[in-house]
């Protein structure tokens, strides 16, 4: 019996059962839900394994997805196949169920969820950028009851984020997209399929009378979180997505990022990226793109 | 609630009803092979990179590798290369990929069909593309993938020229 298998579990079937146990375990207690990440790290040695785990990938109201007022709620244990094939997500949240269809492959994204790629905190996860882009919101429950978390103040930092020790993602608040709303998700790796992502970006736009009325970008991978690019949305702002606000926005991404070098590209390949992703997004939802 | 060191699981692998008690985070890779005797899923990375160990579960691709008793509730479907070599469709994949020199070493070779078999499932004319992004998360360092894919392409065909042989025999 390897070490990672001496884990005790508990099986709770409800959110309250799920806050109950929580609250009365130590720092030697984890969640686990499709386990794409935490399964490589127990079973790889880098973290020791937890003596609880509290299995909750059977809890329902951990897997609502429904439209309610002008946002989806979409709940923590989804896994990425179920919002990439949703009719649902793909007409209301295009950005985001684009991410879900290239996270990993098909066999990582029919066991990884959407709450684990939040909550494992990786500057690199790829929902995460759409989820900026449409300005999601987490809906966190815990033994003081529930609280909404904007996604931006959500990441705290690098591999830091707003949740208490006795608290869990129960599910986001996505808003749709709006009439004359358009999305669009880019990510580079070293190959399309497996490869975390060098740099990921996602980009909403609502266009009105030929003219940008709103406008969100994000990107991951560039700084110690997913970021908004607010130096970029400021350029678009109000005109035309034409060839001139193109090139100033595709500018202004390579001044505004920050990223670094590591084991996966350099931060000089990712300035450059960053920049050609939103000209790539920009050209894709402004109709020119080659 | 008690936290448990053990749970009883009654799942059906590869048709069968199977009754395990096990630690519930035992990898279903290491169920599969050591406990159940079935061989067919290899452990290639171990960390759900290759997809040697792809099985089925309920008709769904996943590696056995990071999937735990814990997540797989009674009742569950499991379908292993084993199952599939009993299966018409597995025989078709079987033949094209042995005729069409898509095996070289063979350890890749069941978790592809397994990821095959599940594209063939949902998707019954594939495109090459189709079938090249169902095999995304499948590692081969022997072949350079071109046989494998044109293997799959051929056994779609195949497949569908024995459904319709089937269903004017029925009309016949």
């Amino acid at each position: 019996m390897s070490s990672a298998e001496s884990s005790r579990c508990f099986f709770p079937e409800s959110v309250e059962e799920i806050i109950t146990l929580l609250a009365e375990g130590n720092n030697r207690t984890c969640l686990l839900c499709g386990g794409t990440d935490l399964l490589v790290q127990w079973h790889s040695g880098v973290t020791a394994p937890p003596e609880t785990v509290i299995v909750i990938n059977a809890v329902p109201e951990l897997k609502v997805l429904r439209e309610e007022e002008g946002h989806l709620v979409i709940g923590a244990a989804l896994s990425h196949r179920a919002l990439a094939v949703s009719e649902l997500v793909r007409s209301r949240l295009p950005a985001l169920a684009a991410a879900a269809a290239d996270v990993g492959a098909v066999q990582i994204q029919n066991s990884g969820t959407i709450g684990g790629n939040v909550a494992n905190a990786s500057p690199a996860a790829d929902l995460v950028p759409p989820l900026l882009a449409a300005g999601a919101a987490v809906i966190a429950a815990g033994p003081r009851g529930r609280r909404r978390i904007p996604m931006e103040s959500f990441l705290r930092g690098y591999r830091s984020i707003d949740l208490a020790d006795d608290e869990f993602i129960l599910h986001f608040e996505v808003p749709v997209l709006p009439a004359g709303g358009r999305e669009s998700f880019h990510k580079l790796g070293s190959r399309a399929a497996q490869a975390i992502s060098k740099v990921a970006a996602a980009c909403r736009v609502v266009v009105e009378d030929g003219r940008v009325r709103e406008a969100a970008v994000a990107m991951g991978s560039v700084a110690p979180t997913a970021i908004r690019l607010p130096e970029v949305e400021k350029i678009l702002s109000g005109r035309p997505l034409d060839s001139s606000t193109i090139q100033e926005a595709t500018e202004a991404a390579r001044a505004a990022v920050r990223p670094i070098d590591d084991i996966r590209s350099t931060a000089e390949y990712r300035r450059w990226a960053a920049g050609s992703l939103v000209e790539l997004m920009l050209e894709e939802l402004s109709g020119t793109a080659p | 609630m008690k936290a448990v060191a053990r749970v009883r699981r009654t799942w059906i692998v590869n048709g069968e009803e199977r009754k395990l008690s096990v630690a519930p985070m035992r990898r279903l890779l290491d169920i599969l092979r050591a406990d159940l005797g079935l061989y067919g899923a290899k452990e290639g990375c171990g960390e759900g990179e290759c997809g040697a160990c792809t099985v089925l579960i309920n008709g769904e691709p996943r590696v056995a590798c990071l999937t735990v008793a814990a997540q797989i509730p009674d009742g569950t479907e499991i379908l292993t290369i084993e199952g599939l070599a009993d299966t018409a469709e597995g025989r078709i994949l079987q033949e094209a990929f042995v005729s069409g020199g898509a095996v070289q070493c063979g350890f890749c070779i069941p978790g592809m069909l397994m990821a095959a078999y599940a594209l063939l499932l949902n998707n019954s004319e594939p495109s090459e593309e189709d079938v090249r992004r169902a095999l995304a998360g499948n590692l081969c360092r022997c072949t350079g993938y071109v046989n494998i894919v044109k293997a799959v392409l051929a056994a779609a065909r195949r497949l569908n020229e024995t459904h319709r042989a089937e269903s004017q025999g029925e009309q016949a």
